[in-house]
């Protein structure tokens, strides 16, 4: 019996493992659960902190990101955004990711900013992208112009409202990053540390973990982690999107993942008593 | 770039952001190199039928159409680099990156096992922060996303401190052999 049983938990073919996490992620998606959405410290710290910056306050809002992980990190934009033109901030985006950040940046704002009222060039502005991020997030300290004379639709810094009296650092109250690799390392060196201006960030859910030494050490205000960071920052501004929807599809992919390592414990332990 | 810092003198602040617009310049045409470079790699490799040479075929298409599109047309809403992007780079690369999910699942029941006592820790507590990071996890155990956050800032950001410490420190000291010379085999020296 136990033999069997040995055999059977420890011999799951690995399309029934696929299987069950493609069922833990469809249902949820097709049957919302209705799960309370617990706020992290570090969230809140970033919410509570773009509250503060006075309505209209310029602020730098990064989209340095691949389209691979747009799942995590489009809502922590969108909810930023959504957060940011609430309080009429005026917005200015760049990426330091060039396979698609800046398009990314152009389709979540274009869609934001019809729903806000909002107007390009008055409102917001996309940078776009420059190769080289040191040498760009540290140009940008000195001169705006110098690393971007046009913006990502090749319009001259000058020619644009928003920009004209913009050259610096010393021009945003906050810098808003949302990124899923190691920029965040550099805006913290090169932008934070020399700049002295504040920032905070959202990253994706395996970058988290090191960005916490950063928010202890006040380089980083505030931190959203993954998914789940979003849907607090959803939860947070009092609008719940597609990141709150997600959560259950993720809260059913952990709990499958860790029946499996049960499982695959159970079968350990009892292939050694029997060895 | 170190003496503009310090000295805050206006001409030695200009030219170090010459040279950083510069480094911009060179590093868009160390982009240039790359599409050039993956251009030869590819044609070659359709010219000798080696190994898996239709999808270099793909490649070399789509290198193309991009290419031109940008050039051509631009980038922004509603070129063909940015229809290509949005609907074909992007859902494939969010497909690629999502099926680490089923390999992630697959690979924990098959190789995550509490064989010795650091497994035994590095196992309950990554099934603590699982569980404490979803929400699913407070509607289980209400404490369970206190104690996750109570691992995060404590054990794991006492580890990550040493780990990006001891980074800096390495980088600076790599930086500082390549500098005086200590260190070649960048330069293909032993």
């Amino acid at each position: 019996m136990v033999q069997r049983l040995t055999q059977l938990l420890s011999r799951i073919d690995r399309r029934i493992v696929f299987l069950v996490v493609s069922l833990s992620v469809i249902i949820p998606l097709i049957i919302e659960l209705p799960l309370p959405i617990p706020i992290a410290p570090e969230s809140r710290k970033l919410f509570e902190r773009v509250e503060e910056i006075p309505d209209g306050s310029r602020v730098i809002l990064t989209f340095d990101y691949y389209p691979s992980t747009l799942a995590e990190t489009e809502p922590m934009s969108v909810a930023a955004l959504r957060h940011l033109w609430r309080k009429d901030m005026k917005i200015v985006t760049l990426s330091t990711v060039g396979t698609g950040g800046p398009n990314i940046a152009d389709r979540v704002m274009a869609t934001l900013a019809e729903e806000f009222d909002k107007e390009y060039g008055i409102d917001y502005v996309n940078l776009g992208y420059k190769a080289n991020y040191q040498a760009v997030l540290l140009g940008l300290g000195k001169s705006i112009r110098s690393i971007y004379p046009t913006d990502f639709y090749g319009t001259p810094l000058d020619s644009i409202p928003l920009m004209r009296d913009i050259d610096d650092y010393g021009a945003f109250e906050f810098i808003y990053i949302v990124s899923d690799n190691g920029i965040v390392d550099y805006w913290i060196g090169l932008v934070n540390a020399q700049y002295g201006i504040e920032m905070g960030a959202g990253v994706t859910a395996v970058m988290a973990p090191k960005f916490y030494a950063y928010v202890r050490a006040q380089q980083l205000i505030g931190l959203l982690g993954g998914m789940k960071g979003a849907a607090e920052y959803e939860e947070l501004i009092g609008h719940k999107a597609l990141a709150t929807s997600g959560m259950g599809a993720q809260s059913m992919v952990h709990i499958a993942i860790i029946v499996f390592i049960i499982l695959g414990n159970v079968s350990f332990f009892l292939g050694r008593r029997k060895s | 770039m170190i003496i503009a810092f310090f000295s805050g003198e206006e001409n030695v602040s200009a030219f170090s952001q010459e040279q950083l617009v510069w480094v911009t310049i060179v590093a868009g045409f160390a982009l240039l190199l790359g599409v050039v470079s993956i251009t030869r790699v590819s044609v070659n490799s359709v010219r000798q039928k080696k190994k898996d040479w239709p999808y270099k075929i793909v490649l070399l298409v789509f290198l193309a159409a991009s290419t031109i599109g940008a050039v051509f047309e631009g980038t922004e809403r509603g070129t063909v680099y940015d229809w290509l992007f949005q609907n074909m780079n992007a859902p494939m690369m969010s497909t690629m990156f999502s099926m680490l999910a089923f390999f992630i699942a697959s690979a924990a029941y098959r190789a995550f096992r509490a064989r010795t006592i650091e497994a035994t820790i590095l196992l309950i507590t990554a099934t603590i922060v699982m569980l404490g990071r979803v929400p699913m996890g407070q509607v289980i155990y209400s404490h369970l996303p206190g104690i996750t956050d109570w691992i995060m800032n404590y054990p794991n950001l006492s580890v990550q401190r040493g780990i990006i410490i001891g980074a800096a420190l390495g980088a600076a000291s790599m930086s500082l052999r390549i500098v005086l010379g200590i260190e070649r085999t960048y330069l293909g020296r032993s």
